[in-house]
């Protein structure tokens, strides 16, 4: 084998001004051509900035400070701008993170594939539709797509499309930043597929960057593993997942469990049958305040009878969408229910439903004597101040112009009698209750200061202010690193143990469910397919669609590659 | 109106899991449903616009004849025949409101606005037939020059990020669109029409020229035309500048644009195919904005040149209490705002794929 990438104590800082940071320290590893090296890191830990170095993409406030990359020989640095831009014919190609947004809105997929053969004048003219009709069907879409717009087109056809744009480069080296991240579950198994054989057939080298060490493992010989900055371990795919050296890759591959086991474990989570009713933690998180406590003797369940939410059809001359067909359930007080089911499954409009965000086209949601459904405006106190909702994002759910404080101290001043004073000893005993402590010095933060697992924090402590009895949970940990998501998951679990709030769990993610719910109900197309104990379901699934799906949770354990 | 429909959000369904099996319908391919639909709401604009034009002046209480009889009063008493003379000159209405409409809208149709009471007997049509088109060819061509010329400046600017292309039009733009329209025509009426004496100081044309369509003419027009436009040009433009840069500047960070670089397209490609068509869009709206001001929008220009446009014409309009002049000119405002939306409307459908549903 020969060296097709070299690269040596490569330092790159982040140059604000007088303000450095150092994203990647001093990094050195090289490819062989025709391998298959995978990148993982969680976020912040640099793996991005060197990809996008290593494509000679770097700008600024990236400054690649030392060290060089030496691509077949040539030091990457000492090409003028004009040769870099030659050079990606037949060099390094990258496909993006968001590669569904890497297509121009306003130009037809044929004319991406032209601008980059006028660019580089590889193909003949009159060859150019010819190539771009076999380039599309390499990555297994049919030729009509080139006179799409890519606003026509679903998220994973674009990325697919930006997969044959690179392609369409004939690089030696393929980065993949993220490609498969922003996808849907079942479209993002479907995809790494696609990359996985093209790599094969086509015999470049790929780098693929992830934070996902499950997807990686499944994909990769080789894996580098990055935290900090620095490259801590660098080992075939087979030894870190047997006998990883490092404590940090030991601490990624903790948090990896395959959802159809007997017995699942992460940190933090003794197995949910082998507890038994016992609680996952002694008195960890703070106890409800004297409101929430008295109002605990008059719990009551959401009961939901064929719910119906059809919406008017998207676009012109289209049928309408039933998003939600026939649903029915019931949500007991300190019952978790997890709802389960690839985006499109209508289990966010679910939670929109019982939230009364929006109104049920048929069927009843009741909690209580209140009927959700024929809720008005203005009636929504009673019904909010009992049931709460943490979202999926917390980077969007919070107003970055306010401090944590007033956040919180919304809620509680909307919901509650208390004020001024009260209300702040409210505020900093849910900061308690949440772990963000020191409270004082947490309350007085803007969210860009905090990290994303904090932010989370904020939210449920949001949640939580009115002293509800039911969150609904849609997706809480899906953009948290690996390593911060056990910590929000077992302070939900807490809550519901020791609080006795219920929970309704969305997610896609199996694993996250089989950890923190009892029940489970599966959705396709807005229809309950499977339901049942969640660890019976998942050991033991009767649905082809979740079958489909517990195929997709990435699993270091299986290789996909021969 | 200008409308840019956001692309739906998908309601949580997209149909991904069996996205493999065939490529979506094309949902651009037909352009002319989406011009169809424009024509259509331009139409129903128009009505309504006309009919409140109908409507507005019957709010007032009394007719123009009362109200010039009311003046006349203030200076003696009115004989019946003196009374009667004004009311067969200004019209006194007949029939209910129903027929009136109706006789006003035929009136509307065959371009029927009156006798102007200020320029009489000259009629409305004659009138704004002969002051439109300088406005429109002044104002509205400066208009359009200025908005080409500020968004490629605006281009530049954004994609020489930091450099001196950058901060000269930025910086430069922005000091001169500080002054106040009126102060910079006045300064420059002063030293290059009355010290320098390089242009005329007022009028669409000579003394001694008569409009006609031969070559001295157009020559005499042009002359007299460049004062007024360098002054709408230079409060203009830096507007145009300001705002392209700014909508370019974080289109340069797309990804789309990012993923264009890393495929090494050319730098020209990238800066125009990929992220100034992109940019250009939401300008379009103000662009909408400022071509539907051009009509209404020129009196200052006007009455500091001396310049016989439309908006000469309002001003004399609107102190002389010549109704029948004012209710045409209205309705040509509102109509150039209706014709300057259609027009970013179809402009909007043609450069940009996602409207066109």
């Amino acid at each position: 084998m020969t060296t097709l990438l070299d690269v040596t104590s490569v330092t790159i800082d982040y140059i604000n001004g007088d303000d450095v940071t150092h994203a990647v320290r001093d990094v050195s590893f090289s490819l062989e051509k025709g391998e298959f090296v995978g990148l993982v890191g969680e976020s912040g830990s640099g793996k991005s900035t060197l990809g996008f170095a290593i494509a000679g993409l770097s700008k600024p406030p990236a400054h690649v400070t030392g060290g060089q990359v030496l691509l077949d020989g040539v030091d990457i640095a000492s090409l003028s701008p004009e040769q870099l831009r030659e050079q990606r014919h037949g060099g390094v190609a990258m496909v993006l993170q968001s590669g569904m947004n890497a297509l121009n809105p306003v130009r037809t997929i044929r004319n991406h594939f032209r601008d980059i053969f006028e660019a580089h004048g590889h193909i003949e003219k009159d060859r150019w539709d010819a190539r771009a009709a076999e380039l599309v069907q390499k990555v297994k879409l049919p030729a009509t797509v080139l006179d799409r717009y890519p606003g026509e087109l679903s998220g994973g056809m674009r990325q697919r499309i930006s997969i044959a744009l690179a392609l369409s480069l004939e690089p030696k080296l393929m980065v993949f930043d993220e490609p498969t991240t922003a996808l849907d579950v079942l479209v993002q198994h479907a995809v790494m597929d696609t990359i996985i054989e093209l790599q094969q057939s086509e015999g470049f080298t790929a780098l693929l960057i992830s934070h996902d060490l499950g997807v990686v493992l499944e994909s990769a010989q080789r894996v580098l593993v990055m935290h900090d900055g620095e490259i801590v371990e660098d080992a075939p795919a087979q030894s870190i997942l047997n006998s990883p050296q490092d404590d940090y890759t030991r601490m990624l591959l903790s948090h990896y469990a395959d959802p159809r086991a007997d017995v699942v474990e992460l940190p933090g989570f003794e197995d949910r049958g082998k507890r038994a009713g016992k609680p996952r933690a002694e008195g960890a998180v703070h106890p409800p305040s004297v409101h929430g406590r008295e109002r605990r003797s008059d719990q009551k369940p959401i009961v939901v009878e064929n719910l119906t939410k059809v919406y008017p059809p998207p676009r012109r001359g289209e049928a309408e969408v039933v998003a939600v067909d026939h649903v029915s359930f019931t949500l007991d007080p300190g019952e978790s229910l997890a709802l389960v089911g690839a985006s499109g499954s209508g289990k966010s409009t679910i939670a929109k439903l019982i939230t009364a965000v929006e109104k049920p086209t048929s069927g009843s949601i009741r909690f209580g004597d209140l009927d959700v459904g024929s809720l008005r405006r203005g009636q929504f106190r009673r019904l909010h101040s009992e049931v709460q909702m943490v979202f999926q994002d917390p980077y969007a759910a919070l107003n970055p112009l306010h401090t944590v404080e007033y956040t919180l101290t919304r809620p509680v001043v909307n919901f509650t009698k208390l004020r001024g004073r009260d209300a702040r000893r409210r505020v900093l005993e849910l900061l308690e209750t949440v772990g963000l402590t020191p409270v004082e010095e947490f309350a007085a933060k803007l969210p860009h200061q905090l990290s994303g697992g904090q932010r989370q924090r904020v939210v449920i402590a949001r949640a939580l202010a009115s002293d509800p009895q039911v969150i609904i949970a849609d997706e809480p940990v899906s953009m948290l690193d690996v390593s911060l998501r056990a910590g929000v998951l077992a302070l939900l679990e807490d809550l519901r143990e020791q609080w006795g709030v219920s929970m309704l769990y969305i997610t896609h993610d199996l694993l996250s469910a089989r950890i923190v719910t009892d029940n489970i109900m599966v959705l396709n197309q807005g229809r309950v397919v499977e339901r049942g104990d969640t660890a019976d379901v998942l050991r033991n699934p009767q649905d082809d669609y979740t079958v489909q799906l517990l195929d997709s949770v990435p699993n270091p354990r299986r290789s996909r590659v021969a | 109106m200008t409308s840019v429909t956001a692309a739906p959000r998908g309601v949580d369904a997209d149909p991904e899991v069996d996205e493999k099996t065939e490529a979506p319908p094309s949902r651009s391919g037909n352009p002319w449903g989406y011009i169809l639909r424009k024509i259509g709401l331009f139409l129903l604009t128009l009505w309504a616009a006309v009919t409140v034009n109908f409507i507005l002046p019957r709010l007032m209480p009394g007719t123009p004849a009362d109200a010039a009889l009311a003046r006349l009063a203030q200076n003696g008493p009115v004989s019946e025949a003196t009374k009667a003379a004004i009311e067969a000159q200004l019209g006194v209405p007949t029939g209910n409101l129903f027929e009136q409409y109706i006789q006003y809208l035929g009136q509307v149709v065959t371009l029927n606005f009156g006798v102007s009471y200020t320029f009489y007997p000259q009629t409305v049509s004659e009138l704004v037939s002969t002051a439109l088109p300088y406005t429109l060819v002044l104002v509205g061509l400066v208009t359009i020059i200025a908005f080409i010329l500020g968004t490629l400046l605006g281009v530049l600017a954004a994609w020489k990020r930091g450099t001196w292309l950058d901060t000269l039009p930025t910086v430069g733009g922005a000091f001169m669109s500080a002054f106040p329209y009126f102060w910079t025509a006045l300064l420059l009426l002063f030293f290059a029409g009355y010290v320098w004496r390089l242009f005329p100081t007022s009028g669409a044309y000579g003394p001694t020229a008569t409009p006609a369509f031969t070559w001295d003419f157009f020559v005499d027009a042009l002359y007299h035309a460049i004062l007024p436009a360098v002054t709408i040009l230079i409060t203009s433009l830096g507007g145009w500048i300001l705002g392209m840069r700014n909508t370019m500047i974080p289109t340069l960070g797309d990804d789309y644009v990012a993923f264009a670089e890393a495929n090494g397209l050319k730098p020209r490609t990238v800066a125009l195919r990929y992220a100034a068509r992109n940019a250009i869009l939401p300008n379009l709206t103000s662009f909408g904005l400022a071509l539907g001001g051009v009509v209404g929008g020129s009196i200052l220009v006007e009455q500091v040149f001396g310049y016989p446009g439309v908006g000469y014409l309002l001003f004399n309009a609107v102190t002389n209490q010549d109704y029948p002049l004012m209710q045409a000119l209205f309705l040509m405002i509102t109509l150039s705002v209706l014709v300057a939306n259609f027009i970013v409307d179809i402009l909007y459908g043609v450069l940009d794929p996602r409207t066109r549903r």
